[in-house]
């Protein structure tokens, strides 16, 4: 498939080193030189030198063979111009990054559809509903629903107390920590599989030896009425439920944040330093939500407002190291649930070490959307997490396909893939190796490192 | 960190592609009822060689760090001449380990010049393997792997960046893959075509596809030690091989574009193509002057063939020959060692210092005597429209610096180990020195003096055998990628 992505920002990069892993052809275009010099002797691409809404440009780079044309430039209207060229010019499909929430409105798809304009992505809406996942329970990292959410995917920190912390976080009645996963599968049925583990910024498939560590972010498939055993083999009982959410910052993200959060919490608060943004904020959100005008570094208002009364901290200022700081200090001060908009890549690892939970990063995100797109052809629906190189996709099982022809065990998967969960006729149930698979399943699989492509002969 | 386990596995691929090959000459030698069995030990080792790569590295990540695709095309090049030099030692054609290994890497490097004084006592199939490894060298052991592995899939972009020749790079295709597939598909269909010109003028098969081998790869191996003016004496051969070096000698990248694409404007206004241009047509009209008005053995329309035919085989440095040109009158032998040193253009299959970097050092040029008289002047220097930025402008000084010490250098190192004094040629004078020095790192093959296309280097010692093979392996390679393994940093951690 070819694949032209204009604009070599992250966005464009990521995606490119995505498409390109999965041996599509990608030709990355930018006007700036400096942009593209790097990627072009690191990646297996193309890169050219065009201003993308240039004709002349566009037909250099033949996007009449284009499979797809991904505008990802940071000018808005320059995506909507230079895709509408590209499908002009024959493209088959088009892809545009929008900054705007009213372009989104289901009733405008059409609109755009007639533009030249498939899909619109606008990644503020795609971070606000990650951070709506995440910030559901205190002792869950995230949180994936299926099948109604009567099949679960979550990640939980198997914790152990961080030493820049200095109240501490029991880790005293975790159950699982030290136990191979074979023994914990003996002792305590097959009420949840354990489908992956993060540890040192790694992503594994685990086999019955691997050992659960302290600090391990482990991530758990169950059904709908085993959670609360999770949570308290897990240790995390004392956790409290998130019912109030404090939002620091009161950008574009924040507000479309502010909107998801108000249907799961019973109070969202808003802290914006500028009295004019303040005022805006008051006709954009509902009158549910309560607005405070100050730093979000003032400890006084935080004592006041913030850490005794609420259960999630989400910072979503524009500045990196104000984010990750207020974060910090709120795990502190016993908030579980934290949640940090970073914006640089090059912090992303620092950030995951000092425990917060959910860092939300809006261009990965775009560009896991846009992939996931991609993959949607083969697959019903696909879930990308964005901590880890993983894939969780749900797969409806075809008649006469190879998986339903022997049991799990015996199928041979490619490494990395592990199943978790299925349901069948509306049923929702865990899958172990001796399950045979019937036609009509809808099973939900966990992939580590691109392997979902080589599922599809598996289901086919 | 270097990940010595994908090293083993990739180094072990390639041995099997070796393996392949001599698989096709030992072929060759059934096929001519020569009873030689010589390539079945090398092609054992090869085969066990490879296993044990792959074996070692079959647990190793795929990420591939850029030193690692510099140490695998350092190490990929030597360990094929290691490998390759055995059928010539075990038919017994070459006695010593110095003499085979300069002769194979001669190959490899697609230089031509050998230390075999009677070629047509050889048998076929150890013929047929020198073309061969002037073919597959001519167009890069990694570049031909990545066009024929189809699931190669593991760094082909450090690969094919330690291996590509020139200092700008055009892609014909997003995926290096496919790329290397269409670019090597020019390069067969080129081949092809020459084999069968050379048989319509009257070569026979086996002559015609080594001679094509030979040419396409700009190599200059040929099946017979005479010279080609004497042993055909037809100027239909000698005009077609022109044409053939001439057409090997242009950046396929360009060639994919005018055949497949259409694209002639594009063709003629191409910097490169054009620098190429002036000098073989400059080069050649003094040397068809002085031969036409100073050589009375030579009319004009045989001072034209032969001056083309010198100057082309010289510049696109393949080194074959019609005639003696180190006969050729004195003032011609400055013009003849400049075209050895310049070479054609980058991204084709010839070897020397390119086209493309005279080109920009004559727009550097122009650039510093505008900047004289306008001080103020901002000046970029543009290659085909494009701005080429200082980074590259700066790597070229580097390459200019490296290779003018590796010149000379190598003439010292050549000049002081000296020859056989009970040799048919006991003197080794300081200018021979230096053009086997220049043909061997420009990859062209015949020298100068005695060190021309008449003989054969058989009387160099074995020192310096080894030093012209060093020679061309960082000629090849364009000097970075071998000289980056003898820096220090290069082996610091981190």
């Amino acid at each position: 498939m070819k694949i032209v992505i204009a604009g070599a920002g992250a966005v464009g990069t990521h995606l490119a080193r995505m498409l390109s892993n999965d041996h599509q052809d990608v030709v990355l275009i930018d006007a700036d030189e400096n942009k593209l010099l790097r990627w072009g002797n690191e990646l297996d691409i193309m890169t050219l030198v065009r201003q993308p809404t240039s004709v002349n440009g566009m037909r250099d780079v033949e996007v009449n063979h284009a499979d797809l044309f991904i505008a990802v430039t940071p000018n808005e209207s320059e995506n909507l111009a230079c895709a509408m060229l590209a499908k002009q010019l024959g493209a088959r499909q088009t892809v545009a990054r929008v900054d705007n929430y009213e372009y989104m409105k289901p009733e405008n798809i059409e609109l755009f559809k007639k533009m030249g304009i498939e899909s619109l992505i606008y990644p503020e809406l795609l971070a606000a509903e990650d951070i709506m996942t995440s910030s559901r329970y205190s002792w869950v990292r995230q949180m994936w629903e299926f099948n109604n959410g009567e099949l679960l995917l979550l990640s939980v920190k198997m914790h152990d107390a961080h030493p820049i912390y200095e109240k501490e976080i029991s880790n005293k009645n975790n159950q699982l920590v030290g136990h191979t996963l074979k023994e914990i599968g003996v002792t305590y049925g097959h009420n949840f599989h354990v489908v992956a583990i993060k540890r040192d910024g790694e992503t594994i498939c685990p086999h019955g030896d691997e050992q659960i560590l302290p600090r391990d972010l482990v991530f758990f498939m169950t059904t709908k009425e085993n959670l609360t055993e999770i949570r308290h083999l897990t240790g995390k009982d004392d956790y409290p439920a998130v019912k109030n959410s404090l939002l620091i910052g009161g950008g574009k993200l924040s507000v479309r944040a502010c909107w998801k959060l108000e249907t799961i919490h019973d109070s969202v608060k808003i802290i914006e330093p500028d009295k004019k943004r303040t005022e805006e904020l008051q006709s954009l959100v509902s009158p549910k939500t309560m607005i405070l005008e100050g730093e979000g570094y003032d400890v006084d208002l935080l004592n006041d407002e913030g850490y005794g009364s609420t259960e999630a901290l989400i910072a979503l200022t524009d500045n990196d190291q104000q984010n990750i700081l207020a974060c910090v200090a709120a795990r502190r001060r016993g908030i579980h649930k934290t949640i940090a908009q970073v914006e640089n890549l090059d912090y992303f690892d620092m950030a995951n070490d000092l425990d917060i939970g959910t860092i939300i990063n809006k261009k990965m995100i775009a560009a896991s959307h846009i992939y996931r797109m991609l993959l949607k052809g083969d697959v019903d629906n696909v879930k990308m997490l964005t901590i880890g190189n993983a894939d969780v996709a749900e797969f409806v099982v075809k008649a006469g396909s190879q998986v339903t022809k022997k049991k799990v065990m015996d199928l041979r998967f490619p490494r990395g893939v592990n199943i978790g969960g299925m349901s069948r006729e509306g049923k929702s149930m865990l899958v172990n190796g001796s399950t045979q698979l019937q036609a009509g399943d809808k099973v939900v699989v966990f992939c580590i490192d691109n392997t979902l492509r080589k599922l599809d002969k598996f289901f086919k | 960190m270097v990940n010595w386990q994908l090293i083993a596995k990739i180094l072990g691929f390639l041995l099997f592609i070796e393996a392949g090959l001599m698989m096709l000459c030992q072929v060759v030698c059934w096929l001519y009822g020569e009873g030689i069995h010589a390539f079945i030990p090398p092609i054992a080792a090869a085969l066990l060689l490879g296993i044990v790569g792959v074996i070692v590295g079959r647990k190793a990540g795929k990420k591939m760090g850029r030193k690692d695709g510099y140490i695998i095309v350092s190490i990929v090049w030597v360990l094929f001449t290691l490998i390759g030099m055995f059928p010539f030692l075990l038919d017994g054609h070459v006695s010593d380990v110095a003499s085979a290994f300069f002769e194979t890497m001669s190959g490899f490097t697609s230089t031509g010049a050998t230390i075999i004084d009677d070629l047509d006592s050889m048998p076929k199939g150890l013929l047929f393997w020198r073309s061969l490894t002037q073919w597959i060298g001519g167009i890069g052991i990694v570049f031909f792997t990545i066009a024929i592995l189809p699931a190669f899939g593991m760094g082909e972009v450090k690969l094919f960046a330690a291996e590509a020749t020139g200092p700008l790079h055009d892609k014909v295709h997003p995926r290096i893959s496919m790329a290397a597939r269409w670019i090597g598909g020019v390069y067969v269909m080129l081949t092809i075509l020459c084999v069968a010109a050379l048989m319509l003028c009257g070569m026979n098969a086996f002559d015609a596809t080594n001679y094509a081998l030979c040419t396409t790869a700009t190599g200059g191996y040929g099946t017979h030690s005479a010279l080609l003016g004497d042993y055909y004496n037809s100027p239909a051969i000698e005009y077609v091989l022109i044409f053939f070096m001439f057409v090997s000698g242009i950046n396929y990248t360009l060639i994919y574009y005018t055949i497949l694409k259409g694209k002639l404007k594009k063709f003629f206004a191409d910097a490169e193509l054009r620098a190429y241009l002036i000098i073989v047509l400059g080069a050649s009209l003094i040397c068809t002057v002085s031969l036409a008005l100073g050589d009375p053995m030579y009319d004009v329309e045989a001072s034209v063939r032969h001056s083309l035919f010198t100057v082309i085989s010289l510049q696109t440095t393949t080194g074959l020959a019609t005639v003696d040109y180190t006969l050729w009158p004195v003032q011609l032998m400055p013009v003849l060692l400049f075209v050895m040193f310049a070479g054609a253009c980058s991204g084709s299959t010839c070897g020397g210092f390119k086209c493309v970097r005279l080109s920009i050092i004559y727009r550097v040029l122009k650039n510093e005597f505008t900047h004289i008289l306008h001080p103020r002047a901002i000046t970029p220097v543009r290659m085909n429209g494009n701005i080429v930025p200082n980074s590259i402008v700066q790597t070229l000084l580097g390459f200019v610096a490296l290779f003018v010490c590796s010149l000379f250098l190598g003439a010292f190192v050549l000049a002081l180990s000296g020859v056989d004094p009970n040799d048919v040629h006991p003197n080794f004078d300081y200018y021979e020195a230096f053009g086997i020095a220049m043909s061997s790192i420009s990859n062209v093959g015949p020298g100068m003096g005695y060190y021309g296309p008449v003989h054969s280097w058989a009387i160099l010692s074995p020192l310096a055998k080894y030093v012209c093979s060093f020679l061309m392996l960082i000629g090849r390679l364009e000097i970075f990628p071998i000289m980056l393994l003898f820096t220090r940093s290069f082996w610091k951690k981190g």
